[in-house]
């Protein structure tokens, strides 16, 4: 019994001496090494975006468009109001760049507006890592104007400026390099709120998604009348009331404006 | 200037002529929303979109499909650590801290180290996805708050909880002794157990109790052994009789 006390008086020893050893060793290190306080969660930081595949074009900036077509002999037109109507099936998908200003209306941009959007867009992007692309057109369509005060006939005035015509979905311009969508959200979303028509910021996958969108709407629609099916059988005489257009568009669009959630 | 009658004839064959008579009205395309007809406005209404019945309101089950986001490389660290913990140490106890500065943390710390129960930070979230796949998922629950864990080769339970109670604010949530979950009581109760030998002692002794007390009474003298055998026969005569008292006389 004797010879069992001893043994453990000698392990406690042991064990103490073991305890002071680390003791002075946690004591060597800072006192904050002691209380570790841990967060709920963990700081995941993402991979950065791999941008080695992007090609920088020599020319980053928006270039100058001219104000007036360089034409021998300007033509007045007609005002031709129709290429504002209805969707765009030009220039409304993504070609070099990522992220782009889309139409959400029909209208005209004059050069004042072209003049807004190069001036801004080429001042507040890096050229070094971001590049700008026209989808538009210099202004080709002349608008006449007649004189201040002049009383309504004696011919057609005479042309005052020119315009491009844009339609709904149409890209504006497009944004693209080795940059992320929120990097040059704030630029386009300020270009998109001066324009004359009702415009968003979109980049390819959001693009993507609207059509997708669209497309699923139609699909699962559990309407069993749709405008498509009502005007093209013609019930109810309902042609009397709708053009070709709207034949063409399922009541999609009025005049220039686009009526969202139709199907 | 032009008249104000107008008639429109489309040159579509197969379609019927459209008669449009326009009295200098807005054209097609105006800067306004043009007025509907009231029975195009009745078609547009008609033709809504109307979407798929939903059974289930969108918030009412958990999505079917949770993106398991892989972890990062710092968590598989946490997460080898821990598992090396778990499979080191015999008792885990999952303690609470609430207000204690580094110079508590380091008494405390020191007072655990003599006997060799280490003290762990894990983050909670670390800890919860670790449990999950492992065997001891029913500890998920204990790990809530600022925790920090108690981890020891040998279950010194006595120890651990003198230290605590030096400490007032740390409080005990819950252990895991040798695969078994305990609870705060639990644990108490646990540490007032005799230890393994003191038990396995009191088993053998039980059992072999009657015969140690048969052994220590043969033992005695012969006259001290008969008078207990007369004392048992007396006590036993009035329940059976003269039957007894000659099987004692003869026994003697």
């Amino acid at each position: 019994m004797a010879l069992c006390n001893m043994m453990s008086v000698v392990r406690a020893a042991v064990g103490g001496l073991a305890g002071l050893c680390r003791a002075h060793g946690h004591q060597r290190a800072p006192l904050q090494s002691c209380l570790k306080t841990c967060a709920a969660g963990l700081k995941t930081y993402p991979v950065t975006p791999d941008y080695s595949d992007v090609l920088l074009p020599e020319k980053p900036k928006l270039k100058f468009l001219n104000k007036v077509p360089n034409l021998k002999k300007a033509k007045k037109e007609h005002k031709k109001l129709r290429d504002i109507q209805g969707p765009a099936k030009l220039a409304n998908s993504f070609t070099s760049g990522q992220y782009a200003i889309v139409a959400m209306g029909g209208g005209y941009l004059h050069w004042g507006h072209l003049e807004m959007i190069r001036l801004t867009i080429n001042r507040k992007i890096d050229a070094r890592t971001t590049f700008a692309r026209w989808r538009i057109n210099a202004p080709y369509k002349p608008i006449t104007r007649k004189g201040l005060g002049q009383r309504m006939g004696g011919g057609k005035g005479a042309i005052d400026h020119y315009v491009t015509p844009v339609r709904y979905g149409r890209l504006v311009v497009e944004v693209g390099g080795k940059v992320e969508l929120g990097e040059v959200e704030h630029i386009l979303t300020e270009v998109a709120k001066k324009l004359p028509f009702p415009a968003k910021v979109v980049s390819r996958e959001s693009l993507e998604e609207m059509q997708r969108n669209q497309k699923e709407m139609e699909e699962n629609n559990q309407n069993p009348w749709t405008f498509e099916r009502i005007a093209h059988g013609n019930m109810m005489g309902i042609r009397r009331v709708l053009s070709p257009f709207d034949l063409h568009n399922n009541g999609r669009f009025t005049g220039k404006f686009h009526l969202p959630g139709r199907v | 200037m032009a008249a104000t009658l107008c008639m429109k004839l489309l040159r579509n064959q197969g379609w019927a002529p459209l008669v449009q008579s326009v009295r200098h009205g807005s054209k097609a395309v105006t800067r306004h929303r043009k007025p509907l007809h009231i029975i195009k406005q009745k078609l547009l209404a008609v033709t809504q979109y109307i979407p798929p019945a939903r059974v289930v309101p969108p918030g009412a089950y958990p999505a079917e499909n949770k993106c398991v986001q892989e972890d990062a490389g710092l968590s598989l660290l946490l997460k080898k650590d821990l598992k090396k913990v778990f499979e080191e140490s015999k008792m885990v106890a999952v303690v609470q801290k609430n207000g204690s500065n580094a110079e508590d943390m380091m008494i405390l710390k020191h007072r655990l180290c003599k006997h060799g129960i280490k003290v762990k930070f894990f983050p909670n979230q670390v800890t919860r996805s670790f449990l999950s796949d492992s065997v001891y998922c029913n500890m998920a629950p204990l790990f809530i708050g600022p925790t920090v864990l108690f981890v020891s080769k040998e279950p010194k339970v006595k120890e651990m909880l003198s230290a605590l109670r030096a400490s007032p604010q740390m409080t005990l949530l819950g252990a895991c002794i040798d695969n078994t979950l305990l609870s705060a009581q639990g644990v108490v109760s646990y540490s007032k157990l005799p230890s393994v030998t003191v038990v396995q002692g009191e088993l053998v002794s039980g059992l072999t109790m009657l015969t140690s007390r048969t052994a220590s009474m043969l033992q005695h003298h012969p006259a001290r052994l008969s008078a207990l055998l007369r004392q048992y026969v007396k006590q036993q005569s009035p329940d059976d009789g003269a039957e007894a008292a000659p099987k004692a006389e003869a026994a003697t």
